[in-house]
């Protein structure tokens, strides 16, 4: 734990004194997939979510910045009973889990400059989770800053010095916190445009 | 150029994301029908087997200046296949129904709700002083009261014969099939609700 805040530190550092020259700006369309609790909670895909990268180029395959996304997984249940001790209670429940991730990131490009040109990264920081559950007129809401940690690996398609396309597939996991008992982890497939700043 | 078409994209793709496509709910009112149940794990149903039921369902009442009570009953029309259908249930689970004067071992309770505000325990208070005089019940502390909404049919079972330093005796079930009583006619919803209760509290069963 206290290592990964020294890099995030070291990161910022870094960020904020390499001026370089350019900026990689990507904006994309963001598909989640819940795993572990959030799996069990919600286990339809999420198709409502985007997120904005900014990278300074720190070198000509480094690039150090911030991750800033939103992705929302619903799911409407089947007529059940649900049970705690002596208590029952029976209807439909709609279940709602948003997650915003704020992270600070480095991506390390394998090729750059080239016309395809893949990358890995890793981010880290905060993720804010607001789950509700809502059954009859009530709405039942846990909330939760969880301590995140965010890999990811992708591709761009190079169309000019200054613009692209990429896909990119995400894995955040954010540590136990707040309101909720476990971890809350998703895949997201994520595709869009890259902007340059040269 | 390149600016406008920047500008373009990323304001279609958060209008698309954020603004057009966040997630529903509840479709039809019937989406919101839930039933909650609740009892008294100590408390051995099987040690008993007659009740007593009124034969009307009180839905409000009227306090006058001078502190009298004037109740609304729900129709009959509506009430009697409400009361038919808690009956059978009862019979189903091996009870006997029996009349407020041949010493039932348990009192059952149905109430139908028209406010959601209502001060409850003043309510049962008068209820079981014109129904079953002499008897009084309350809700244990740890029985949730506040989320029952307008509409909702409330059923109660509670041994007359369990004394207490506030001569009234503890409720040992609750069911409650929430907001299914509305302005519509159709009382199916409420039939439905009722099933639901009996199905989820299996401790009732006593054959």
């Amino acid at each position: 734990m206290k290592k990964i805040l020294y890099i995030s530190a070291l990161m910022f550092v870094f960020s904020a004194t390499q001026i370089a020259a350019q900026t990689n700006t990507s904006l994309t369309y963001s598909m989640g997939f819940g795993m572990g609790d959030l799996g069990d909670f919600i286990s339809k895909a999420s198709f409502r979510g985007a997120t904005l990268d900014f990278r300074k180029m720190a070198q000509p395959n480094v690039g150090v910045g911030f991750s800033l996304g939103w992705n929302t997984f619903y799911e409407a249940k089947d007529y059940a009973t649900y049970t705690v001790e002596t208590q029952s209670l029976s209807g439909k429940q709609y279940r709602y889990s948003n997650h915003i991730p704020m992270l600070i990131s480095f991506d390390y490009y394998l090729k750059p400059g080239e016309k395809v040109s893949p990358f890995f990264g890793l981010g880290t920081g905060v993720m804010y989770t607001r789950r509700n559950t809502d059954m009859n007129l009530y709405t039942f809401q846990q909330e939760a800053w969880n301590f995140s940690l965010q890999p990811q690996i992708g591709v761009q398609f190079n169309n000019s010095i200054t613009s692209a396309t990429t896909i990119m597939l995400k894995y955040y996991y954010g540590l136990k916190a707040g309101d909720l008992d476990e971890p809350q982890s998703y895949l997201s497939l994520n595709v869009g445009f890259v902007f340059r700043q040269p | 150029m390149n600016r406008i078409f920047k500008l373009f994209t990323v304001a279609t793709l958060t209008g698309l994301v954020f603004g057009g496509c966040y997630p529903g709910g509840a479709d039809y009112t019937s989406d919101y029908d839930a039933v909650y149940t609740d009892f008294n794990d100590t408390f051995n149903f099987k040690a008993f087997n007659t009740y007593a039921m009124p034969d009307q369902i009180v839905v409000d009442i009227e306090i006058t200046n001078d502190g009298d009570t004037i109740p609304e009953y729900m129709k009959s029309i509506y009430s009697d296949p409400i009361l038919a259908q808690i009956a059978e249930n009862m019979a189903n689970y091996g009870w006997t129904r029996v009349d407020i004067s041949d010493n039932p071992d348990l009192l059952l309770s149905p109430a139908g709700q028209s406010s959601t505000t209502y001060y409850y325990s003043y309510w049962y208070d008068w209820w079981y002083g014109g129904y079953y005089p002499g008897w009084g019940w309350y809700y244990p502390p740890y029985y949730t009261v506040s989320s029952y909404t307008t509409g909702s049919l409330i059923m109660t079972i509670a041994d007359p014969n369990l004394d207490s330093p506030i001569n009234r005796s503890p409720m040992e079930w609750v069911g409650v099939v929430n907001g299914v009583l509305t302005n519509s006619a159709n009382i199916t919803r409420a039939l439905n609700g009722i099933d639901q209760a009996y199905t989820q509290s299996p401790y009732l069963k006593i054959n």
